[in-house]
């Protein structure tokens, strides 16, 4: 019979000892695994870039974190809005009302606005241009897909496109109107808008925001910037400006919140230099910031993301050594039962060598036992909160993610397991048998 | 005068030799006491032997030092022609398994295991490969067919004897060693325990040295040693009517 067969056997003779122990150290092998698979995936959706289609965000200048979170993630407030000359900066003669190429337009490849301030049912509103779902991507590099309907047209001004769990979470199907709310949800009523698209799932704060036509946006009470010279004259006349011949806002009335920039090579320059060159431009500018999504995000994972994941998995190591200490606990608990087991193996023939490895391979295997078990565990409590992880950290996390440094859990089981039993594993070498037989 | 303590079967050469042997612990804040003091003893192969003595005589320590799980502080332990005692400790464990089957008082079968994986674990030490039928024909031999897959918790206390016995002759030894092996057992069945073991040792060619209090166990063997008569320690703790070292110790 195998040294495995063995321990195994003296494991489920103490089967309620065993059991508990390794279920203890399956719950602690849970918690480092949810751990490390959330960390990792997390660290890399952003770390690899996430093809949003932008790498650029322009807005009022400020903190670039709050820029960031706001803009990508939906969270915390805009800093302040942009004029739209800025916006035009960024656009090429052919999208500008005068036909002249904006001073970055040589180095922008696309340009989305988004304008922020309306809430729907506690959901972000996000007014944008067709380009948002016609240029961009949805995190992964993929284009975005409708689920049901199509991309509002920036002709129709009061259409809308919803992220695919704002539609479940409030059962809206296309060709339903929404009437977002002005500031929060107990703001005045807006217009309301004609549901035309819901998006497929994109496991990214995408799925729970409110997408309206921009145009249809500003036309709303209290959207429009108030033209100074008008506001000395006539307030009267600013609470109902003035519109273009189609019905649309002047754009001298208009602001954008921020714009998704996608930067194009200079002629002769790598996209990085233009981008670095176009940033300090900006920066140096008065009238905006410029911030890079990818490297405020690593400042925050430095910052704080990651001193919180290392504090989590020294946490969580320290249960699994608790554990490992519970292995020691029950193997010294039985250790009368295991000296005379001991003595009979060695009357029996067997060598100290083998009793003490013997006990070595009963705790390895409750570790690795209880270790697997815990793994488990925690790939399905990842991917039970993967959804939840998805949209509100904007990263896929399910069952089957996986981060390398969970390859290192085996080896560092095995050290755990062979610490915490050497004493017993010493005291079955040292078992005196003539006295356990006497 | 030294004594010298043979079995009958002098044509037949040894499986056990002692030579010398010396044996004491050590007592708490006082000299150390001498448990063994054995000039010469030998068994001869094939023979079934009784080992009577009182209790505090030795027997137990003389059957550890016979096995090699105690070594002895003078003196030869020969066991098949090896002295045990010049060898180091892994060599005589595996001696101790090939050659030497134990059974004890208490039975000692390991209470996770199976009777089968009782007898399988012992082989398992031994230098040949753990072989399943062998095991199972020796559990058959011994009345156990219906029996090999209980734990010892769910065999009467007959039964867990019966295993011990297989279990000490699962590597083929030279010598079984059965330490008051029908003390825990209830008169109607100590019989069917020696029995057992005379029947077994004649079937499979080992020597049997069985340690016993009880004379009425120890006349049923064809040799018949007392212990204080050629171990000097013991007779010189015992009665001077019993010494008869001088007589050989055989009855």
């Amino acid at each position: 019979m195998s040294l495995f067969g063995i321990a195994w056997r003296n494991i489920r003779q103490r089967a309620m000892t065993s059991g508990l122990t390794a279920l203890s150290m399956a719950l602690g092998v849970a918690l480092v695994v949810a751990t490390l698979v959330t960390g990792g995936v997390v660290k890399q959706a952003f770390e690899s870039g996430a093809g949003l289609g932008y790498n650029m965000i322009i807005g009022a200048k400020g903190s670039p974190l709050q820029l960031v979170l706001n803009s990508v993630y939906l969270i915390s407030k805009p800093i302040e809005n942009i004029s739209w000359q800025t916006y035009e900066q960024f656009l090429p003669g052919s999208a500008r009302a005068d036909g002249i190429d904006g001073t970055f337009a040589a180095s922008s490849q696309t340009a989305v606005p988004i304008c922020m301030g309306d809430y729907f049912h506690g959901h972000r509103v996000v007014g944008t241009n067709a380009a948002y779902f016609d240029r961009l991507s949805r995190g992964d590099g993929q284009p975005f897909r409708f689920r049901a309907g199509q991309n509002f047209s920036d002709d129709d001004l009061y259409t809308a496109v919803l992220g695919s769990q704002v539609a479940a979470n409030l059962k809206i199907s296309v060709g339903d109107q929404i009437a977002p709310t002005h500031g929060a949800d107990d703001g005045k009523v807006h217009d309301p808008f004609r549901v035309v698209g819901i998006l497929d799932r994109t496991d990214t704060p995408v799925d729970r925001g409110v997408y309206v036509n921009m145009e249809g946006f500003y036309l709303q009470e209290g959207h429009a910037k108030p033209v100074e010279e008008d506001a000395e004259a006539d307030n009267e006349k600013n609470a109902e400006p003035d519109r273009l011949p189609d019905g649309r806002l002047p754009y001298n009335q208009r602001e954008v919140t921020a714009i998704l920039l996608e930067t194009a090579s200079l002629p002769g320059l790598p996209a990085e230099l233009t981008a670095m060159g176009l940033r300090n431009a900006i920066n140096e500018g008065r009238d905006a910031q410029a911030a890079l999504p990818i490297a405020e995000i690593r400042v925050l994972l430095d910052l704080f993301v990651s001193p919180l994941e290392l504090l989590l998995l020294l946490v969580t190591t320290l249960v699994v050594i608790v554990s490992a200490i519970g292995i020691l606990v029950s193997m010294v608990g039985s250790s009368l039962e295991r000296s005379r087991d001991v003595a009979i193996m060695r009357a029996l023939g067997a060598r100290r060598g083998v009793v003490l490895a013997t006990v070595l391979v009963e705790a390895i295997l409750l570790a690795v036992g209880g270790g697997g078990l815990g793994w488990l565990l925690g790939h399905g409590v990842v991917g039970l909160i993967g959804p939840w992880i998805a949209t509100n950290a904007g990263v896929s996390a399910g069952f089957f993610s996986f981060t390398p440094a969970e390859l290192l859990l085996v080896p560092f089981l095995i050290a755990l397991a062979i610490l915490a039993a050497l004493l017993p594993a010493i005291a079955a070498y040292r078992t005196d048998v003539a006295r356990w037989l006497g | 005068m030294e004594s010298v303590v043979s079995s009958p079967a002098a044509a037949a050469p040894p499986v056990i030799e002692l030579s010398g042997v010396r044996k004491a612990f050590a007592v708490p804040g006082g000299e150390p006491l001498t448990i063994l003091d054995i000039p010469a003893f030998t068994v001869a192969a094939g023979d079934l032997v009784a080992l009577e003595g009182q209790s505090g005589s030795g027997k137990s320590t003389l059957l550890n030092v016979i096995a090699g799980i105690l070594r002895p502080d003078a003196g030869s332990v020969k066991i098949a022609g090896i002295d045990i005692v010049k060898l180091a400790e892994p060599m005589r464990d595996r001696l101790r398994a090939d050659r030497v089957g134990l059974v004890f008082q208490q039975f000692n079968l390991l209470p996770g295991f199976t009777a089968l994986e009782n007898v399988l674990v012992a082989m398992g030490f031994g230098s040949r490969p753990a072989d399943r039928s062998r095991a199972e024909a020796l559990l058959t031999a011994v009345g156990l067919a219906d029996r090999l897959h209980h734990k010892p918790a769910a065999l009467s206390i007959g039964q867990q004897q019966r295993v011990a016995v297989a279990r000490a002759l699962a590597n083929r030894p030279r010598v079984l060693l059965a330490d008051e092996p029908t003390a825990s057992i209830d008169p109607a069945h100590q019989q069917q325990v020696i029995d057992l073991l005379q029947t077994s040792c004649r079937d499979e060619q080992v020597s049997l040295v069985v340690v016993t209090h009880a004379p009425e166990v120890a006349k049923q063997f064809p040799v018949r040693y007392r212990l204080e008569d050629f171990n000097l320690a013991a007779a010189a703790h015992a009665p001077a009517a019993s010494q008869s070292a001088s007589t050989g110790g055989r009855l």
